[in-house]
C-alpha cells in the first residue's frame, strides 16, 4: 500500500464523484411515470402546453435526488467519525440512538413550538431554525449521553457501547410514541411516515439550506480526519502524538451530531446507512480517515440515492420509507460484522 | 534534552501515594531503565514524564521547562511514548501506523511532506520493519507490532524516548535487538532513552542509569550497577536470587522456594 498524498486523494474521490453522478443520473430518469431524457432536454414551453417530462424531472426528481444524497452524504459521513472516535466499527448514528435522539428533538419542537413560534412571531423561517436547533441539541446529547453510559458500563468490549446504544434508543422510541399519540390524526400518518425514514418532496429553500450545513459539516470534519485516525488507537497514544484529545472529541462529536440532526430532519430515521457505507469503503480503501470520510460521503450518498429510488419503484404507484430498504439491508450486515468483531479485537481506552 | 524531576509525589484518586518525594536528573543522551515489583508505580511514573497524568505535588522538567508549560502537540515533537503493544480496532498498515508519528508536524489538512516521507522510511529501515509495511497490523506477531509501535516512536523524531516493557513479548533475538537499537538511538541521535523494563538482566547490559521503584514508595536511583545490587533486588523484590557475573555485569536469577535446585541445595545443606 503507497502512502496517500493530495493528488491520489483528489483522483479517488474525483472517481467517487464520478460514481455518485452517474448513479444520480441514472435513478433520475427511472420512476413510476416514464419521462424521456430527449424531451427533458428539450426545457419547458418547447411543446405545445406545459413539458409534463421536464416538470417531473426538475420538480420532483431532481430535488428529491438530491435529498436523497444529502442524508446519504451525512449519514455516511457520521458513521465514520462515531466509529473513530468511539473506538467501535459498529458505531452508527441509528444504531446509537444519535438519530432518534434528534428525532424526539423535531418532535419535541414541533408539538411545542407552535406556541412558542406564534408568541415571537418567527415565522416559517423561525420555525425551521428552531427545529434544527433542537434536532442538533438533542443529537449531542444523545451522543454523550450513550458515550458516557458505555463507559460507565465499562468493561473493553464493543458490545457495552452498543448496548448503551440500543437502551437510548428504546427509551427515546417510547417517548416518541407519546408524544405521537398526542398529535391529531392527520399529521399522524406524514409523522410515522419520516419517522421510518422517508424522503419526500422538500421545497427549494429548505435543500439549499441543508446543502450548505451538511457540506460545512463534512468538511469541518474532513479537517480532523488525520487526528480521527490517531484517537483509533485510544486517547493516551493520541495525546503522545500530539492531539488534544478533548478538543478533537468534542468537536467530531458535535459536527456528527449536526450532520444527523440536518439529515434526520430532512428524512427522518434512515438506519445502517452509516455502518455499510463506512465498511464497505474500508474494505476497498482502507482506513486512513483523510480518504475514507469524503468517498463514504460519496458512497453513502449514491447508496442512499439508490435506495430512495428502489423504494419509489418497487411497489409502485404506491411508495414505502427508504428507511426500510435500508434497514432490510443494514440489518444482515450489522450481525455479520458483530459476529465478527467480538471475536478478535483488543481494545484500549 | 534533560529531564529534571522533583520532589515528585502520585496518588490515584483517594489511594495511598504511589510515588512520593521522587527527585532525579536526566542529562540529555543518557539511558535510564526503571525497574521494581509490579504495583511500584512504574507506567505511573512514565505516564507522569510524557504528561498523561497531573503529579498530586512536585515538578517534572523537560530541558528547564516545566512540562505543564508545553503544549499537547509541542511535547509530541520532545517526547514519544511507546506502550505495550495492542491490537488496534482498524486494520492499519504498519506503515500507516509509523506515518502516524508525524501527525505533530503536519498543517490543516495533515498530509506528508518529502521530510515527514523520509523519516518515516528511516524509521521503518532502522526497525526492520519495512519488510511488512504493507501488512495490516493485526497480522503481524506481537513481537513485530512492537516494532512497528518502536518504529512510530523513532519517526516522531524526539530527544526523548518513553518505553513500557518495550520487549515484554519478544523473543530473545528480537530483545536485544531492540535494545540494541534503543542503544544506538542514544550514542549516535543523542536520544534520551527512559524504559520501563521487568527484565533486569538485559537492562543491566545496556542502561547507564537505573531508577529502582519499591511498593513503600522508597527508590534507588544512580549507576546501574549500584542500583542493581544483589542486596538491594532481593530487598526491593523480596526475592532470593542467584548472583552472577559475565564480565563487567551481573545478573540475578531468582530463587523460588521449590524450585528444583533449591531443593536440592536445601537437602545437601541438611546432610553435611
Amino acid at each position: 500500500m503507497e502512502a496517500l498524498t493530495p493528488t491520489r486523494l483528489i483522483i479517488r474521490l474525483i472517481l467517487c464523484m464520478a460514481l455518485l453522478a452517474v448513479v444520480m443520473f441514472v435513478c433520475s430518469l427511472i420512476g413510476t411515470q416514464k419521462i424521456s431524457l430527449g424531451s427533458v432536454l428539450d426545457g419547458p414551453g418547447s411543446v405545445p402546453g406545459a413539458n409534463t417530462d421536464y416538470d417531473i424531472f426538475v420538480r420532483v426528481r431532481i430535488p428529491r435526488i438530491i435529498l436523497a444524497a444529502l442524508v446519504g452524504a451525512a449519514l455516511a459521513a457520521s458513521g465514520v467519525v462515531l466509529q473513530a472516535i468511539l473506538r467501535n466499527p459498529l458505531a452508527e448514528p441509528y444504531i446509537l440512538g444519535i438519530s432518534s435522539g434528534a428525532a424526539l428533538g423535531v418532535i419535541t419542537c414541533v408539538l411545542t413550538g407552535a406556541s412558542i413560534t406564534a408568541g415571537v412571531k418567527l415565522g416559517a423561517f423561525g420555525a425551521g431554525a428552531s427545529i434544527s436547533v433542537f434536532a442538533f441539541l438533542f443529537a449531542m446529547a444523545t451522543c454523550w449521553l450513550v458515550w458516557l453510559v458505555g463507559h460507565l458500563a465499562g468493561g473493553s468490549g464493543i458490545t457495552s457501547l452498543l448496548l448503551a446504544g440500543v437502551v437510548v434508543n428504546a427509551f427515546f422510541s417510547a417517548v416518541i410514541m407519546l408524544l405521537t399519540s398526542l398529535i391529531d390524526s392527520q399529521q399522524l400518518r406524514t409523522i410515522i411516515f419520516w419517522l421510518m425514514g422517508n424522503i419526500g418532496e422538500k421545497d427549494f429553500s429548505t435543500l439549499l439550506a441543508s446543502a450548505i450545513f451538511i457540506v460545512a459539516g463534512i468538511f469541518g470534519l474532513f479537517t480532523i480526519c488525520q487526528k480521527l485516525n490517531v484517537l483509533t488507537f485510544g486517547t493516551q497514544e493520541a495525546q503522545s502524538l500530539g492531539v488534544n484529545t478533548r478538543a478533537v472529541t468534542f468537536a467530531a462529536f458535535a459536527m456528527a451530531s449536526f450532520i444527523t440532526a440536518v439529515a434526520v430532519g430532512l428524512s427522518g430515521l434512515v438506519g445502517f446507512v452509516g455502518l455499510i457505507v463506512p465498511h464497505s469503503v474500508r474494505l476497498v480503501l482502507g482506513p486512513d480517515h483523510r480518504q475514507l470520510l469524503p468517498a463514504s460521503a460519496f458512497v453513502g450518498a449514491a447508496f442512499v440515492v439508490i435506495c430512495d429510488t428502489i423504494a419509489r419503484v418497487i411497489i409502485a404507484p404506491a411508495q414505502f420509507p427508504v428507511g426500510v430498504i435500508t434497514a432490510v439491508i443494514g440489518g444482515p450486515v450489522f450481525l455479520l460484522l458483530l459476529a465478527r468483531y467480538s471475536k478478535k479485537i483488543g481494545y484500549q481506552r | 534534552m534533560s529531564i529534571e524531576v522533583e520532589n515528585l509525589c502520585f496518588a490515584y484518586k483517594a489511594q495511598a501515594e504511589i510515588l512520593k518525594n521522587v527527585s532525579f536528573r536526566l542529562a540529555q543522551s543518557s539511558f535510564l531503565s526503571i525497574a521494581g515489583p509490579n504495583g511500584a508505580g512504574k507506567t505511573t511514573l512514565l505516564n507522569l514524564l510524557s504528561g498523561l497524568l497531573k503529579p498530586t505535588a512536585g515538578t517534572i522538567k523537560i530541558d528547564d521547562s516545566m512540562l505543564q508549560s508545553y503544549s499537547i502537540r509541542h511535547l509530541a515533537k520532545k517526547i514519544a511514548v511507546v506502550r505495550q503493544e495492542f491490537v488496534p480496532v482498524f486494520e492499519f498498515s504498519a506503515l500507516q501506523v509509523v506515518a502516524m508519528a508525524r501527525t505533530p508536524y503536519l498543517g490543516t489538512f495533515a498530509f506528508e511532506s518529502k521530510a515527514d516521507q523520509q523519516a518515516i522510511a528511516d524509521a521503518l529501515e532502522m526497525t526492520d520493519t519495512d519488510r511488512f509495511a504493507d501488512r495490516p497490523l493485526n497480522h503481524l506477531s506481537g513481537g513485530e507490532r512492537q516494532r512497528v509501535f518502536i518504529a512510530r516512536a523513532l519517526a516522531q523524531q524526539t530527544p526523548i524516548l518513553l518505553l513500557d516493557e518495550p520487549t515484554s513479548f519478544l523473543d530473545m533475538k528480537h530483545q536485544v535487538g531492540i535494545y540494541d537499537l534503543l542503544k544506538r538511538m542514544q550514542q549516535e541521535y543523542g536520544k534520551t532513552i527512559v524504559a520501563v523494563t521487568h527484565d533486569i538482566n538485559l537492562t543491566i547490559q545496556y542502561a547507564d542509569e537505573a531508577l529502582l521503584l519499591g511498593t513503600d514508595s522508597d527508590y534507588h536511583i544512580g549507576k546501574t550497577k549500584d542500583v542493581f545490587s544483589q542486596h538491594q533486588i532481593e530487598k526491593i523484590f523480596g526475592v532470593k536470587t542467584f548472583t552472577g557475573k559475565v564480565g563487567q555485569e551481573s545478573f540475578f536469577l531468582p530463587l523460588g522456594k521449590f524450585a528444583k535446585s533449591r531443593n536440592g541445595c536445601a537437602s545437601e545443606a541438611k546432610q553435611t
